[in-house]
């Protein structure tokens, strides 16, 4: 009998072969009390039990964890008797989870979960940012605050009331103006909760009784930045330095080239959109008829500004293209030939979730590019390409080993005919090579993700690592890593752009002309390649930063960071993703106070790699095509809408690895013409012609 | 004396039916260049793509699937994905569906996992690929039901092959790197013994004045350990310790759950551990380069992938024999899953370059390959779903 049961048991799980449901209905783990709250850093202690269905007693051994770096339970394994008294301790606030899990019956499990409610630590204090306590009447003042908890943490989810002591004299909105109505001393609270912080005031009859309106134009065009200054005066005719101006703006949008009248019958339904700052500067969007006005202390004072068209579009013409229509095409670089190819210029790119292939093009004439050359390596991805200065070596990054050891390949491309390898090298590098960057001898080559490594290459077949740059918050993450003029600028994520000393030339004093000044270079040379300097960061609140390129400014005395984005997101309704974001600009003119003055977005996709010559910004755009943006002048606001926007070309090709689509991975400027990979098929060259622009856009 | 005849003639009936009917057979395999994840049907005679399941968030960056379980209620497929900024995810698919649930982040490039039928917990390895091999990684122990990490467990260098005892009560994985097989006790989550993977013989041979491997060669019960030895510490231990030449990329407990079968990737064989001993008790010489391995559920059978040598042993465990071994369609074998009836290996095998992945189907009874169904690039992590009528 025994044996048949062996049989049927055995014979019944061979036929269903299920795997069999493993979670136990019936038993339960029951939690007293049912309920706790705990303070960040308080402990308590309560019983768990595991019980039948009934309610009885189960004997037992189970174990009781808290969420991960946030509550901790001691004992966490229970003794056989199926009861455990545990102390809890949070560690943060929140709604934090508590889990039991027990090993039931017949090999089926049991898990229980309770909810610790842990509140936010008590507020700690408030302090005001950069208040004044000499106020004039007539005026409006904001007033705002931080607000810190035991933790020493701000905290931005409260919302404080500000109150004045006495309303007849100064009273506030809701949102923290301060109307100032007579002279005399009061004080002002800010208050939440159950702390408040105090500051006296003292307002002061207004001296201001005229107030003037300066204008840096009274025409532009869309995207130009205007001054706007406004002067207050008081009766002696002397300017009142210390009272607040508020500056806005309206306008009368025109939807034409030309003004008639300044007006445009087809102005209907365009804004007249455009931004002002707290210091004046106005920047417009549409072409139109604009209205500044500051106010203050009673007096108001107008200006009108004439903004017209931008026209800066010009078109795109095709030179040469080049049809890569087997696998998806990465990234791109161009250089001109040397030796015996000394007057030809040559292009390479890498192939993307492919065989490991690097394609080497002979574009002399754009018009004729044509694959002169093959490199294959045991690789599905070859992210990217690079060619030295000097011409004759290249790297090539590997994702997808076979055996995956990834790394970087060096290449002799002095005969871009004839290409060899050098040196296969993966030492600490076989989480894979996403991108590399050579300069003055070395490869600058990101690893795992988490840092760059610095290998020198001066002889490139015996390649050998001298530094490496990694960050020290948690969970960094690096993208890309561009080195000019001996600084290293790196684009990390969420850390944002850091940039390096890797060998800066220091600049001297008497190079430093608006063309060409880099503040950094004024900071360099401590470091080197084998001691890289940190000199400056800027994080990116968005987390998005994949790709910084340094721009000097060639019509200002800016110096901006352009850091690109890369991101994407789920189209609603879809399992799929698409790429989003753009270009921040970032003003690094005072290192040490970067501010984003303004963004180049274009709607509905996300940007990729880019370029900058002269005040031109290249721009791969992924399903965008290449953008191309006047840059010139200062840059504030939203570029997109300005107008600023040169051409932009869509590269489809019927033969393409995908026909008829275009995908736009990199874009390089070279010798007046623009060259780029478009992942779906290949490269191109293209031109922007029309020396005359041909109008708005 | 009737009752009895009855019943034996029921059995063989039901021994007979599970022989003759065709079943269909469901797995789910990772695609990690492709960044997908394949669902292949296979009716005893034909391995079918059923359905691809494009994974990962990001439309032009290669993510990497990589390990992949089915929870034993099969109802939810679970996918580690290697690559991200720069940690990376677990993911949770509804089996069938196969819709996407939620996400966890971990700890650097998850790999292999498995879920207790104890605990209910999944246990994966941190295999980090990254870089050097001075720093030891970790085991995150994940509630699959709120997807929250509940306990990350130090172990070695590189750790891989994520198995449970088939009671749930013991965790085991092999650190590459570190040449060890590590247990954690499920329950209480901490590391309860080491033991080196070398076969014994050549572990005295050639390890007998190595001072710094005399630890792992050793058995460890770490109930003492662990007081003295914090996570830090095992990192530094780690540090200073010489690559070993075993290198064990896998680790499948026998059915009984009395034995281990640890697969030495770089001195080509296969160990046999005695759990209760704690010692390796038999030593498979095996083709170049084995990498994964799964015994049959009535444990006869021990499927061995030979990555270096794209082949497929098929070992019977009675008699420490290779019984078959077969020709891999294309290079670089990679996983394989065995169905709950014991009757068919599914290997994955990666192929190089653009060559499609496959997933090639052995017949462990008539000893013979029945199928091939090809699917994207780099096929690897693979885990067996279901058997229908």
């Amino acid at each position: 009998m025994k044996k048949f049961l062996a049989i049927l048991s055995l014979s019944i799980t061979i036929v269903l072969g299920q795997p069999p449901r493993s979670e136990n209905p019936n038993l339960k783990f029951v939690f007293e009390p049912d309920s706790i709250s705990l303070n960040v850093g308080e402990s308590k202690t309560m019983t768990v039990r595991l019980v039948d269905k009934d309610g009885k007693q189960v004997q037992a051994a189970f174990t009781v964890r808290g969420q991960r770096k946030a509550l901790s339970v001691e004992p966490r394994l229970s003794d056989s008797t199926g009861v455990s008294e545990i102390t809890v301790k949070a560690y943060k606030s929140g709604k934090l989870s508590l889990r039991a899990y027990a090993r039931g019956v017949k090999g089926e499990y049991v898990s229980g979960r309770f909810t610790v409610d842990v509140p936010d630590p008590p507020l700690d204090r408030i302090v005001f940012d950069e208040p004044t306590d000499k106020v004039y009447t007539g005026t409006t003042v904001n007033y705002s605050v931080k607000v810190y908890d035991e933790a020493n943490l701000v905290r931005d989810d409260l919302e404080v009331k500000f109150t004045s002591s006495n309303k007849n004299t100064a009273e506030f909105d809701r949102f923290g103006n301060l109307s100032v109505k007579k002279a005399g001393r009061f004080s002002i609270t800010a208050a939440v909760e159950n702390i408040e912080k105090t500051l006296k005031v003292s307002s002061k009859k207004n001296p201001v009784k005229t107030l003037n309106m300066l204008a840096e134009a009274k025409q532009i065009r869309t995207g130009d930045v205007v001054k706007f200054t406004a002067e207050p005066m008081n009766s002696r005719g002397k300017i009142v330095k210390d009272v607040p101006i508020v500056y806005s703006f309206s306008g009368n949008a025109i939807y034409a080239d030309k003004f008639v009248n300044n007006s445009s019958s087809e102005s209907v339904g365009l804004p007249a959109a455009g931004l002002i700052t707290d210091e004046g500067k106005f920047v417009a969007e549409t072409p139109g008829i604009y209205t500044i006005t500051a106010q203050t202390s009673g007096f108001s004072a107008m200006a009108k500004v004439k903004v017209v068209p931008r026209n800066v579009q010009r078109r795109i013409e095709v030179v040469g293209h080049g049809t890569v229509s087997d696998h998806h095409t990465s990234d791109l670089w161009v250089w001109p030939g040397v030796g015996k190819h000394k007057g030809k210029d040559f292009a390479v790119t890498g192939t993307h979730s492919a065989d490991g292939e690097a394609y080497f093009w002979d574009i002399t004439d754009p018009s004729k590019m044509a694959i002169i050359d093959t490199i294959k390596v045991d690789a599905r991805t070859v992210n990217d390409v690079k060619i030295s200065e000097d011409g004759r070596v290249g790297i090539i990054s590997r994702e997808g080993a076979s055996n995956r050891k990834n790394g970087l390949v060096i290449l002799d491309v002095t005969d871009p005919f004839n290409v060899k390898i050098t040196k296969m090298y993966d030492d600490n590098l076989t989480g894979g090579v996403h991108n590399v960057f050579i300069y003055q001898d070395h490869v600058y080559a990101l690893s795992a993700g988490t840092r760059y490594d610095i290998i020198n290459i001066s002889d490139p077949s015996n390649p050998f690592r001298v530094g490496s740059y990694e960050l020290d918050t948690p969970g960094h993450s690096i993208h890309d890593v561009w080195v000019e003029n001996g600084i290293a600028y790196s684009s990390n994520w969420a850390d944002g752009v850091h940039i390096v000393d890797v060998g800066g030339v220091p600049q001297t004093e008497q190079s430093r002309d608006k063309k060409n000044f880099n503040p950094f270079l004024a900071l360099a040379g401590k470091g080197s390649p084998g001691n890289p300097i940190k000199l400056a960061s800027k994080s990116d609140p968005n987390g998005h930063n994949h790709a910084t390129f340094p721009f000097v400014s060639q019509s200002t005395d800016k110096f901006y960071m352009i850091n690109g984005d890369e991101w994407a997101k789920r189209i609603p309704g879809s399992e799929e993703s698409i790429y989003q974001g753009g270009f921040h600009f970032v003003d690094f003119t005072d290192i040490d106070n970067p501010v984003e003055t303004a963004i180049y977005q274009v709607p509905e996709v996300g940007s990729h790699n880019h370029w900058v010559e002269g005040d031109i910004l290249y721009a791969g755009y992924y399903y965008g095509g290449i953008r191309v943006l006047d840059i010139s002048g200062e840059l504030l606001g939203d570029l997109y809408a300005q107008g600023r926007e040169i051409a932009f070309f869509e590269g489809r090709d019927p033969n393409g690895k995908i026909p008829n689509e275009t995908n736009v991975w990199g874009v390089i400027p070279y010798k007046g013409l623009i060259y780029f990979a478009d992942h779906y098929n290949g490269l191109w060259a293209v031109r922007l012609v029309d020396d005359e622009p041909m109008g708005t856009n | 004396m009737i009752i009895k005849k009855i019943m034996t003639l029921i059995s063989i009936l039901l021994i007979f039916l599970n022989t003759t009917k065709a079943n269909d057979y469901y797995v789910y395999v990772c695609a990690e260049s492709e960044d997908e994840v394949a669902l292949i049907k296979f009716d005893g005679k034909n391995a079918v793509v059923e359905k691809t399941i494009p994974v990962g968030v990001w439309p032009l960056e290669i993510e990497g699937p990589h390990g992949i379980t089915v929870a034993p209620d099969g109802q939810h497929w679970y996918l580690s994905m290697a690559h991200g900024m720069p940690y990376g995810h677990l993911y949770k698919y509804t089996t069938g569906t196969d819709k996407f649930v939620e996400r966890v982040e971990l700890g650097m490039f998850p790999a292999t996992m498995e879920i207790s039928k104890a605990t209910g917990l999944l246990y994966v390895v941190n295999f980090n690929l990254h870089g050097g091999h001075e720093n030891a990684s970790t085991v995150s122990i994940v509630d699959p039901e709120d997807m929250i990490e509940v306990e990350r467990v130090e172990t070695g260098v590189m750790p891989h092959g994520s198995r449970m005892l088939n009671n749930g009560m013991k965790h085991y994985s092999v650190a590459m790197m570190s040449g060890t097989l590590y247990e954690i006790d499920a329950m209480s989550m901490e590391l309860s013994r080491t033991l080196s993977t070398s076969p014994p013989m050549k572990m005295n041979a050639k390890h007998s004045s190595h001072k710094k491997h005399k630890m792992n060669n050793s058995s460890h019960s770490m109930d003492r350990e662990n007081k003295k030895h914090n996570g830090h510490d095992m990192g530094k231990m780690a540090m200073n310790h010489q690559m070993p030449p075993e290198k064990p990329t896998w680790v499948y407990p026998h059915p009984n759950d009395k034995l281990l079968y640890i697969v030495n990737n770089g001195t080509d064989n296969v160990v046999e551990v005695n759990v209760e001993k704690w010692k390796v008790t038999r030593t498979f010489k095996t083709d170049k380069g084995p990498y994964n391995c799964e015994v049959s559920r009535d444990g006869k059978y021990l499927v061995v992938t030979y990555k270096s040598a794209a082949k497929t042993g098929v070992w019977d465990l009675s008699k420490g024999k290779e019984i078959a071994k077969f020709n891999n369609t294309r290079k670089v074998t990679h996983g394989v899953s065995i169905s709950p009836d014991s009757r068919y290996a599914f290997v994955s095998v990666e192929g190089v370059g653009k060559e499609p992945g496959a997933v090639e189907v052995f017949d462990l009874k008539k000893l013979k390959a029945v199928a091939v169904a090809e699917i994207g690039k780099q096929a690897g992590g693979i885990a067996f779903w279901k058997m229908t009528d």
